[in-house]
């Protein structure tokens, strides 16, 4: 209790009434009287109440002006974020609540102090926090803390999809070669079954520019060889969509007019060797440039390559070991019909670029193709690639996998490559762009761009991994966020929309074009 | 998934104080509102905000746009730049994932730099340490006559001006960014390439001198 004596004191003092001398027992004596007593008793208890309401409007202040962000929401996710109203509040606040937009989607519980549900709409927002604090009651009008909210919009709806040819007529479509932004097919292809898909990817959907994937398959009838091609156009490259169609296109072209009756002989008579030794080279097979003197050091290096004369056989005879000869064989083989397919096609490409008078560059596009013929107790599947698309042979029971290329990537293999350039072709390394399998018999042959290869194998070394593909195939039947299901079934006529739709699937940062073809 | 991260150094020191950090601070939010509307940046750009006056700090770690929230940044002191750039390649070593065989690293990370003032620390040990590190490019930005443009050039070719350090060309250099970003976070996509230089960037806007 303060002392009436010093209140006052201070008060004549700060009045500057002197009281000194006689005067002091004046105050002794005014101090003493019972009804000054009850005004200073007074005068202390208002004071209070004065500091009492003040310090209940510091602390509200301090509330208000306390740095609350509470975490960013995305529309159609759930949402919930409980409030610290211990640390808010330093145990003042007694009464919560919030004031929000309507048709939120959140609501705030003040039992729980919990803001939680689904966002509907995005933005930036000011929501008001109410509260009291002690002291206050239902009477009293609630205080109010603005704060922000972060709604994001859930991603997928910021993707725009404007079709390639919106607005454009068949004249306009013919002068930008243009193609369809989603193609698909199921057919028979030979003793096997093909299904492919290609879709424009969404970066390309969202500014409305079109699909750079192309895809292309064949059965010869006359000798029972099957034949499948994928390409993925550059980004960059500005009618790579049309490089990778004529790629396609070409080699096809290249193995209608040129498997002849010969050649396909040359290929059976090495299945037969592997039939009758009923099992695959021990190795891929070490393949030499065999055309590479001819091809090294020469200015004219597009024209020889496209006119290499075959290599024949009688390079070769000094072999005597079988297996050895075969394998020689295979390279000749592969060098002198594969890589003149993948010849013709960049030959079909140059030719085009002269004609349409742009840089070779402007059609960069990767390639591969996949040929395979069945014979009596098994399959001869012969490869090329070149650029990062991979493919993948699976054996009948699924209990082996060869991934039939290695790719060209990123830092490591000195960047992607395409068909459109001239050097693949006289590199060291180009004799390696084919394989050669014999295989008893296959579950599936999958083709595939990088659009399905990023997302779906992420790095290189799981195209290796028989695992990985156990777990692509998995995600095929059905085992993924969509529910997306593939059935591999030969009567199943809707397989090629069913991978048309598995297709969609979404994976955060790989919306590149996507293609995938798979013989089964 | 390949994240495409952007570090943001920005001067606090105290002669940034009133209209200029005003304009930084809104320059930031107005950017991260923006990106976040572009489905690309959305998904691939991450963002770290280093300041730097007396000293350097990350007053926010590399975070996705949409979990971004800008912390309150006041100018005071002095312009610690050569711990900015130190301590951005201590983060690059630390934050950013590199490509292995068996994982896909975070593409390059873009490095934007706005200083209104001369560096008064030692600054030169700390781009020691930045220059080994691996950016796609990094940009700084004078803002204003007190900047010198001859020791930004030395950190980076890529150096642009501002005649004042007011709020309409801060914001022009902050749209800039955003643009810039867009077009980063595209390309890698769409590339699958890192972004090689400034030349693949959007023009900047008249208000930004490119200092040669």
């Amino acid at each position: 209790m303060a002392d009436i004596n010093d209140y006052m004191q201070r008060l004549l003092k700060s009045k500057e009434i002197d009281v000194s001398g006689k005067r002091a027992r004046l105050v002794d004596e005014f101090i003493a009287d019972e009804d000054n007593i009850f005004t200073f008793e007074q005068i202390i208890s208002n004071q209070q109440i004065l500091i009492d309401r003040f310090m209940n409007k510091l602390k509200v202040y301090d509330i208000i002006n306390q740095h609350l962000q509470i975490p960013n929401g995305t529309v159609d996710k759930y949402y919930e974020y409980k409030f610290d109203l211990i640390k808010l509040g330093k145990g003042e606040i007694i009464f919560s609540d919030l004031e929000y937009p309507e048709d939120f989607g959140l609501t705030y519980n003040n039992e729980t102090e919990t803001l939680s549900g689904i966002p509907k709409q995005s933005g930036d927002f000011k929501i008001n926090f109410l509260f009291r604090i002690k002291g206050e009651n239902h009477h009293t009008d609630t205080h109010r803390k603005p704060i922000s909210l972060i709604i994001n919009a859930d991603p997928k709806s910021l993707w725009k999809n404007i079709p390639s040819d919106e607005g454009k007529d068949d004249a306009w479509k013919i002068a930008n070669f243009w193609k369809p932004d989603n193609e698909n097919a199921f057919e028979k292809l030979g003793p096997k079954k093909i299904v492919v898909a290609s879709k424009r990817g969404r970066s390309h959907a969202n500014v409305g520019s079109f699909r750079d994937d192309h895809f292309a398959y064949k059965f010869l009838e006359s000798n029972g060889w099957s034949i499948v091609c994928v390409a993925d156009g550059a980004g960059s490259a500005k009618l790579s969509r049309q490089g990778s169609k004529i790629a396609c296109e070409a080699v096809i072209e290249y193995f209608e007019n040129n498997m002849t009756q010969e050649i396909s002989d040359s290929i059976d008579e090495i299945a037969r060797f592997y039939e009758t030794r009923n099992q695959p080279p021990a190795n891929q097979p070490e393949i030499e440039n065999p055309g590479s003197a001819a091809l090294q050091n020469s200015e004219e290096t597009k024209e020889q390559a496209a006119n290499t004369t075959p290599l024949t056989e009688t390079e070769t005879t000094i072999q005597t070991d079988p297996a050895a000869e075969i394998q020689k064989k295979i390279k000749l083989f592969l060098y002198n019909n594969l890589g003149k397919a993948s010849f013709a096609a960049h030959k079909k490409l140059a030719d085009f670029a002269k004609e349409q008078n742009c840089q070779l560059k402007d059609l960069h596009s990767t390639l591969i193709f996949a040929l395979f013929k069945k014979y009596e107790s098994g399959y001869a599947v012969l490869t090329f690639g070149v650029g990062d698309c991979p493919i993948g042979l699976i054996n009948q029971d699924f209990t082996a996998l060869k991934l039939m290329n290695w790719l060209d990537v990123g830092e490591f293999g000195g960047g992607t490559r395409f068909i459109t350039m001239p050097e693949i072709f006289t590199s060291e390394k180009f004799p390696t762009r084919f394989n050669f399998e014999f295989i008893s018999d296959f579950s599936y042959l999958v083709l595939m761009t990088d659009g399905i290869y990023d997302p779906k194998f992420v790095v290189e070394a799981n195209l290796e991994k028989l695992e990985a593909w156990k777990g692509f195939i998995n995600d095929l039947d059905g085992t993924n966020d969509a529910n997306a299901k593939v059935e591999f079934n030969a009567d199943n006529h809707e397989i090629a929309n069913q991978l048309s739709e598995w297709m969609d699937f979404w994976s955060p940062g790989n919306h590149d074009d996507r293609t995938l073809a798979i013989v089964f | 998934m390949r994240r495409l991260p952007v570090y943001l150094l920005l001067d606090t020191s105290g002669s940034m104080n009133g209209e200029p950090i005003e304009a930084v601070k809104n320059g930031v939010q107005v950017m991260i509102s923006s990106l976040r509307q572009n489905p690309q940046a959305i998904e691939t750009a991450f963002i770290s905000v280093i300041t730097f006056d007396s000293e350097a700090r990350q007053i926010i770690p590399l975070t996705d746009l949409a979990s971004f929230q800008m912390a309150d940044i006041r100018a005071t002191g002095v312009t610690a730049l050569g711990n900015a750039l130190k301590l951005v390649a201590e983060k690059i070593d630390t934050e950013v994932a590199k490509t292995t065989a068996e994982q896909k690293g975070d593409w390059k990370p873009l490095v934007f730099i706005m200083t209104d003032g001369i560096p008064t620390d030692d600054w030169q040990v700390g781009l020691a340490e930045f220059k080994k590190r691996k950016t796609a490019f990094t940009v700084a930005c004078a803002a204003g006559s007190g900047a010198d443009t001859n020791i930004l050039k030395q950190i980076t070719d890529n150096v642009v001006s501002l005649d004042t350090a007011d709020s309409a060309s801060i914001g022009k250099f902050f749209l800039w960014v955003t643009a810039s970003i867009g077009v980063s976070s595209t390309k890698v996509e769409d590339s699958g390439k890192d972004v090689q230089g400034l030349n693949e960037l959007p023009p900047p806007p008249a208000e930004l001198n490119i200092v040669v």
